[in-house]
């Protein structure tokens, strides 16, 4: 039970205030990027290589712009001319804009078609010929380091081979030891499957410069406004364009889930022919070109081990990671952290030796890849500990949630230092797996489940009870492109005491005009309803690095709260002030300070910052605002016990999700309706990659599921039903004891899924097998054991 | 994107007239739906076009074929067509081997035909390619006997018909 400090009518922390962004969204009254019309726009389409490897031998824009409307193809060759056919990553490595003579992946930008409108832009794509030479790509990863393999990058001087780097983490000699002694040691090899963030809203943008003036408005659909301005003014200051002639707007958002946090080149290119021209240039991509071109998410090739006892103590980890980037690592993690916090993969578990490696490649695929809802390869490395775990259970025939519930980090133990090197904030690791085999009827099922297998029918639980690591991040460590991983808010109160406050972060759907809203409601007692939430202008907000891996809450969220309590301790000195007594004579209740003893003598907030405009302290800053950028002294870890119920159709294979029991800690818990909307949606995207989605290409490279018709996003239809619930261990650093949810669901349910879906198959002697878990897949399985005639 | 295809029909012809229809440029490549030569290089290779429609997705292609094998004595020979689409939107490969024996007073063809399809059809047409490929040398084979009877022989591709089938092919196994 939630217990709120505040009255319903203030809204604070704790209340299921409803959403007040969806009043214009269920409306159909947001404005996104494609609503942005300008007088006198130019259209954009782009032309793309159907090729994964191959040599331009020429373009030919004859008979495009014999088209009416269409006024120029732009080509590599064109871009050259101003250095802009090239750009960063946020990885520090180099991308193509447009190529000047091969294209290094299916799908790539090859040249922009621009038009009057948009229908004469794509008639114009259509008509460009170009004329290519095909060459052998390399596809697997597997095979992108032999020494036969083609070298990709040989735009890189002095690149011999397609290795991108190699990293490692943790005491190799002591992990191989007790691997060397250990009683057990179990082995499996996973593959995370790329997927596509697949948002609703493709990417776009209208690039609006000003020749008079010499400025840029940039309007995109991007997580991370500010961070975008600084890359724009690095990447173009050669050509004049300088950070303060340039503004991004971010305005609503379909969708991010990390899919929009890179630098695409349709943006470059919009920006490029826009300062070219002096008109405002829209591109917005079409379905297909966001699921094939746009950068991907995971893709990672796992070698997952555990070593422990006979009787279920586990003892040491070690993880093998070969990371498929595609044509370049356009990832988009902190700048320390190759795997982004894949070394949280020592998980929920209390041991204290663990070795991880990884070693990225190149392959001609498109690049990435991003932190699909994910704090940068969480996922990746939740699904390994948590199968590996599972594994280590079967091997030894103990139950495992009993095994789970005996290697727990104690809930006394936090902070805990991780064989990795991270401090776990807090945690109650047990609680929150007891209460979901409670809320599941756990040893029922166990007891329906064997009963069952008498029968010969398939039905299996799967556990998965994570550790998140959020809220990027502290200073010390995490900045992208140099800049620190901080994030801001400002607040001003009007002289009525209602209130406007900004944010370095975006919202794409998480609710922040609602949650941020609360969050100052709590600390000054200002009623929700009346504080004006703003976001993604770069020109008004206060910078910041926007939002993705759960960051929101544990940066911008701790910001307002920091901000407000400074504009609370004004107010304490206004109120004695106007009550002529000390400040240490008053008392604080939401929405007012009183003397203590005499609570009739007391002074409104709104009363207080009236004041603060018309009948200010002498010496006293007149006004009422304030502004901080916090920088967390450490990252938050979310936990969660999920568990999941599952029937299989011996003779077809079919999967049912019977029941989805999902127990979240996102430490304490500012709007319990947006949590469990936002854990509905993770879970249904857990759910994606678990049992339906991946990018798939043939071994030239041909992406054979480049649609919605052959790439499954699981709607309602698929999904089960979601049941949730929570715990509530507030991290002790955060100054409202948040953590953040976000990405929970995401990261912990396709291990969940995968193990009920292993465990229903495990007395057939199957051990793992790859997500995504498809009928074909299982009938597959059941057909070689004999079970499926 | 590949498919693979084999058939064996059988004709009521002697086995040295089907082998000088088959091994001859002019009149095998004509065979194949939407397809034509279009120059001459030498003995073995020839320049050709050929075109392919998947529901929406339309592609000409150009390029060379090769009888990379003709063997009169072991009736067995081997194609290799290379083409790539003349607008850009990508190329396909056809490798292809027929074979010859004397059967029941006539001719058993055997034919293997290997499509390798990169770019566009590949990226939108992976699902169909297999039936559509198949319907495609269906067209052949009732093209070749037509010529082989002497009869006069349409080898524009039926796109609408085949598509039909294919969705046909496909639904009717779902209701049935």
């Amino acid at each position: 039970m939630i217990r709120c400090k505040t009255s319903k009518e203030i809204g604070g922390m704790g209340h299921s205030v409803k959403r007040k962004e969806d009043a214009r969204f269920i409306q159909g009254k947001g404005h996104y990027v494609d609503d942005i019309h300008l007088p006198g726009m130019l259209h954009m389409d782009i032309v793309r290589s159907p090729y994964a490897y191959a040599k331009i031998k020429s373009i030919n824009a004859e008979e495009a712009l014999k088209i009416p409307g269409v006024l120029a193809v732009v080509t590599g060759k064109d871009l050259e001319k101003y250095n802009l056919h090239w750009m960063p990553t946020l990885m520090s490595d180099t991308q193509m804009v447009l190529p000047t003579d091969t294209v290094m992946y299916q799908a790539q930008e090859v040249a922009a078609v621009i038009a009057t409108d948009r229908y004469a832009a794509r008639d114009g794509k259509e008509a460009v010929i170009v004329e290519y030479e095909p060459m052998k790509p390399v596809i697997d990863p597997h095979k992108s380091l032999d020494p036969g393999a083609p070298v990709l990058r040989t735009d890189k001087p002095g690149k011999n081979d397609n290795h991108i780097w190699h990293w490692e983490v943790g005491d190799k000699t002591a992990t191989e030891k007790i691997f060397a002694e250990a009683d057990v040691v179990v082995k499996e090899q996973m593959h995370i499957p790329r997927i596509h963030v697949a948002s609703i809203e493709t990417c776009g943008c209208v690039a609006d410069y000003d020749k008079v003036n010499n400025h840029l408005t940039m309007y995109m659909t991007t997580q991370a406004p500010h961070a975008i301005r600084t890359v724009i003014a690095l990447v173009a200051g050669h050509v004049g364009l300088t950070e303060e002639k340039i503004r991004v707007v971010s305005p609503d958002i379909g969708g991010g889930f990390g899919g929009k946090v890179p630098v695409y080149p349709g943006y470059v290119i919009a920006i490029a022919v826009s300062f070219l021209v002096g008109k405002p240039v829209k591109w917005v991509e079409d379905r297909s070109e966001n699921l094939q071109a746009d950068s991907f998410a995971r893709d990672y090739h796992i070698t997952a081990e555990m070593a422990g006892t006979k009787d279920g103590k586990i003892l040491a980890t070690r993880f093998k990671i070969l990371a498929d980037h595609g044509y370049t690592d356009a990832s988009a993690n902190p700048s320390k952290f190759p795997t982004g916090l894949f070394s949280i993969g020592t998980g929920s578990y209390d041991y204290g030796a663990a070795f991880m490696e990884a070693d990225a490649v190149y392959t001609n695929k498109p690049p990435g890849g991003v932190a699909y809802r994910c704090s940068f390869r969480v996922t990746e490395a939740v699904h390994a500990i948590e199968r590996i775990t599972d594994r280590f259970a079967f091997e030894i025939g103990k139950d495992p949630a009993q095994l789970r519930m005996e290697n727990f980090i104690k809930k006394e133990d936090f902070p805990w230092k991780s064989p990795t090197g991270w401090t776990y904030d807090s945690g109650d690791y047990h609680a929150g797996l007891l209460k979901a085999m409670e809320v599941v009827g756990y040893e029922e099922l166990r007891k329906e489940q064997a009963e069952k297998r008498e029968r010969g029918e398939l039905m299996g639980i799967g556990i998965s009870t994570f550790t998140e690591i959020v809220g990027a991040g502290p200073s010390r460590d995490f900045d992208i492109l140099g800049i620190k991983m901080f994030d801001s808010a400002e607040i001003r109160v009007h002289p009525t005491g209602k209130a406007i406050a900004r944010f370095g972060t975006k919202s794409q759907g998480q609710g922040h005009e609602t949650t941020y809203a609360q969050i100052i409601a709590e600390e000054l007692g200002i009623p929700a309803e009346h504080i004006q939430v703003e976001e993604g202008d770069t020109d008004t907000a206060p910078y910041g690095l926007g939002t993705y891996a759960s960051r929101s809450t544990p940066t911008a969220g701790a910001a307002a709260a920091v901000a407000a309590r400074k504009l609370r301790d004004k107010a304490r000195k206004i109120a004695a002030y106007l009550l002529e007594v000390s400040e240490e004579d008053l008392e604080w209740e939401p929405g007012k300070f009183f003397v203590k003893g005499a609570p009739e003598k007391a002074k409104t907030i709104q009363e207080i910052v009236f004041a603060a405009y018309t009948n200010h302290p002498l010496g006293m800053e007149a006004g009422f605002e304030a502004t901080h950028y916090y920088d967390p002294p450490n990252l938050t870890f979310p936990s969660g016990a999920y568990i999941c119920v599952v029937d299989i159709d011996k003779e077809t294979g079919e999967i049912k999700v019977r029941r989805f029991v999902a127990i979240d800690d996102c430490g304490n818990i500012i709007n319990p309706m947006i949590v469990q909307g936002q854990v509905h949606g993770g879970l249904t995207q857990g759910l994606a990659p678990a049992m339906y989605e991946q990018l798939i290409y043939d071994e030239d490279g041909n992406i054979l599921n480049g649609t919605f018709m052959d790439y499954l996003v699981p709607t309602a239809v698929e999904s089960p039903n979601w049941e949730t619930g929570h715990t509530v261990t507030p991290s002790p650093h955060h100054p409202i004891g948040a953590k953040g949810v976000g990405e929970s669901p995401t990261v912990g349910a396709p291990p969940a899924i995968a193990n009920a879906i292993v465990d229903a198959l495990s007395h057939l002697g199957v051990t793992h097998i790859d997500i995504p878990i498809t009928p074909f897949k299982v009938w597959k399985i059941l057909k070689e054991k004999g079970v499926a005639q | 994107m590949k498919a693979n295809i084999e058939k064996t029909f059988q004709v009521n012809e002697p086995i040295g007239k089907v082998w000088e229809y088959l091994s001859d440029p002019a009149r095998i490549v004509t065979c194949v739906p939407g397809a034509s030569l279009t120059d001459q290089i030498d003995q073995d290779n020839f320049k050709g076009e050929v075109t392919l429609k998947f529901g929406p997705v339309k592609a000409s292609y150009s390029g060379q074929i090769t009888f990379q094998e003709r063997n009169a004595d072991s009736y067995h020979m081997q194609l290799l067509g290379k083409g790539l689409d003349s607008k850009g939107k990508g190329s396909a490969d056809m490798l292809m081997n027929g074979s010859l024996v004397e059967k029941d007073g006539g001719t058993e063809v055997t034919c293997s035909m290997e499509v390798t399809i990169t770019g566009m059809l590949a990226q939108f047409g992976s699902r169909l390619i297999t039936d559509v490929s198949s319907s495609v040398f269906d067209q052949f084979v009732g093209n070749f006997k037509a010529k082989l009877a002497g009869e006069e022989v349409d080898n524009t591709l039926k796109a609408g018909s085949m598509v039909g089938s294919v969705v046909k092919g496909i639904f009717g196994k779902k209701e049935g």
